[in-house]
């Protein structure tokens, strides 16, 4: 308890050593004060924003595309993972065109989905799901594979019916890493939306960030970041809350 | 089958075992026979590289037999023979279900009603010395505590035939002799099985046998096969302290050296 009030202080301290000669730097001109922001300034900028409901707004509308991106893209790919399980040649079939297309960098799919979907919501979900279906995808077969062969040899010994053995011991062998996809896809996909309002425009938070940049506006841009900061590690920190709660058994694998 | 000698217990005849194929085949298995008659206690000792595991996953089927026949009671080995049970080196518990749920999960298997297995499951739990920690999660036990959970699930299903890969291998000694003795009670009280022990520890295989196979590594052959005629019941922790189990061990050393 001690050790961690120690990290936490010293962390702030962290921040607010970065923040003074932040603005130390922004104050007497050593850095020019239009390009990198004040501290002072978009803090407030920040506040303000958020009461008179701009942040709000926005971010429900990100939200709005990240959530259905996310859920989305999720059942598309745990689909994908327990066909692939179930059918070990539709994976030796499927696997490296999955690890071509997941390489393969997804922002530069965004005008497609542009011409395809428009400049709504759709083409956001698109780009979102784009990443996270291939970031769970991969962390789901990786768990699949995890499972110790002990205990498939004592299934076998038992003679557990194949349907049991995908439910009580591959399921659970991999849902550590499933967890730990769920997690970095979550952040993935917030990256996927932001990118599509960045370069598709709308009401998103991405598109305040495009709109600050292009009006010279550096605290507006950083006051956005703050915001976006604040909503993935709230994000993350429940996906944590609710793994912790399902897997108990398992210390969370860090990403 | 009239010819053969162990009708009711375990039947080896001319069993050869590689891997591989071609130049690159290793002979694990050379031309064993071996007859183990019911309820006898049998340990498989040797060096590593001796086929001790091979022999053993072949008599639970989940390796198949490729040269010679072997029987269980009279019918070749399978994976899921409801008269098997096996044991494997590492406890094997799943970490997601708690002592009980290991144990329920196996003996499920035999017996479809929930309300008949937990007072069974309790009851092995608690003569393996863990009533108290029944819902523990595997990572809240002990090594020593794992092993005796896998212990309370092997013999939970009462089989005829209990396959045993080095139970006891990671434990340091004093847990060990702990648990030889909880699985000397086990044997004794809650299912006079037939078992085939396998283990590198000479003194476990002389504690806990009634009779105890040497075998030779590259290709694995019977080298040996020491009767143990000490009384049951035992207690390993008492035996130890013999002068008599003592000269046992150490004539197993010879035959050992002897072999290798």
């Amino acid at each position: 308890m001690k050790e961690r009030l120690t990290l936490a202080g010293g962390r702030l301290l962290l921040i607010a050593v970065w923040g003074v000669a932040w603005e130390a730097a922004a104050q007497s001109g050593a850095l020019p004060r239009g390009l990198i922001g004040q501290p002072s300034e978009f803090l407030l900028d920040f506040i303000e924003l958020v009461v008179d409901g701009t942040f709000p707004k926005a971010a429900v509308i990100t939200l709005e595309a990240v959530f259905i991106a996310f859920v989305l893209g999720a059942v598309l790919a745990l689909l994908t993972a327990l066909l692939m399980t179930a059918f070990p040649t539709a994976e030796r079939l499927a696997a490296p065109i999955i690890d071509a297309l997941n390489a393969l960098p997804r922002v530069a799919l965004i005008p497609l989905f542009i011409l395809w979907f428009g400049i709504g919501m759709e083409q956001k979900v698109a780009s979102g799901v784009s990443i996270m279906y291939f970031v769970l995808l991969s962390y789901t077969m990786a768990g699949a594979k995890s499972t110790d062969p002990d205990h498939l040899r004592l299934a076998r010994s038992l003679a557990i019916p194949r349907w049991r053995v995908f439910v009580e011991i591959i399921v659970p062998s991999a849902l550590p890493a499933i967890f730990a996809g769920l997690r970095l896809g979550m952040i993935y996909t917030v990256l996927g939306v932001i990118t599509a309002e960045l370069i598709a425009g709308g009401k998103g938070l991405g598109t305040l960030v495009s709109y600050y940049s292009n009006t010279f506006n550096p605290n507006g841009v950083f006051a956005t970041l703050i915001a976006l900061v604040l909503i993935t590690t709230a994000l993350t920190a429940a996906m944590s809350r609710i793994e912790r709660s399902i897997a108990k058994w398992h210390a969370p694998i860090a990403v | 089958m009239g010819s053969e000698s162990a009708p009711e217990g375990i039947d080896i005849r001319g069993l050869s075992h590689a891997y591989g194929r071609g130049d690159e085949s290793v002979e694990a298995l050379s031309n064993l026979n071996l007859e183990i008659p019911a309820g006898q206690f049998v340990s498989l000792v040797g060096a590593s590289g001796c086929g001790k595991t091979t022999l053993l996953d072949i008599l639970s089927g989940l390796l198949n037999v490729q040269t010679g026949a072997v029987r269980l009671a009279g019918r070749p080995p399978r994976a899921g023979r409801r008269d098997t049970a096996r044991m494997f080196a590492r406890d094997a518990l799943m970490p997601w279900k708690s002592a009980f749920g290991n144990v329920d999960f196996a003996l499920a298997t035999r017996i479809g009603d929930a309300a008949e297995r937990t007072p069974q499951v309790e009851q092995l739990l608690k003569s393996v010395g863990l009533g108290d920690f029944k819902h523990a999660l595997p990572a809240e036990l002990s090594q020593g505590m794992r092993q005796r959970v896998a212990l309370a699930r092997t013999f939970s299903l009462r089989s005829r035939f209990v396959m045993l890969d080095e139970p006891f291998g990671a434990l340091d000694a004093l847990t060990k002799i702990n648990l030889q003795d909880q699985l000397v009670e086990l044997w004794e009280q809650v299912s006079a099985s037939t078992v085939v022990l396998v283990t590198h520890d000479l003194a476990e295989a002389a504690a806990l046998s009634d009779r105890v196979i040497v075998m030779s590594p590259r290709p694995g052959r019977i080298v040996a096969d020491v009767p143990i005629d000490l009384p049951r019941p035992r207690n390993v922790r008492a035996l130890h302290a013999t002068d008599g189990f003592q000269k046992l061990v150490a004539g197993l050393w010879e035959t050992l050296d002897a072999a290798s």
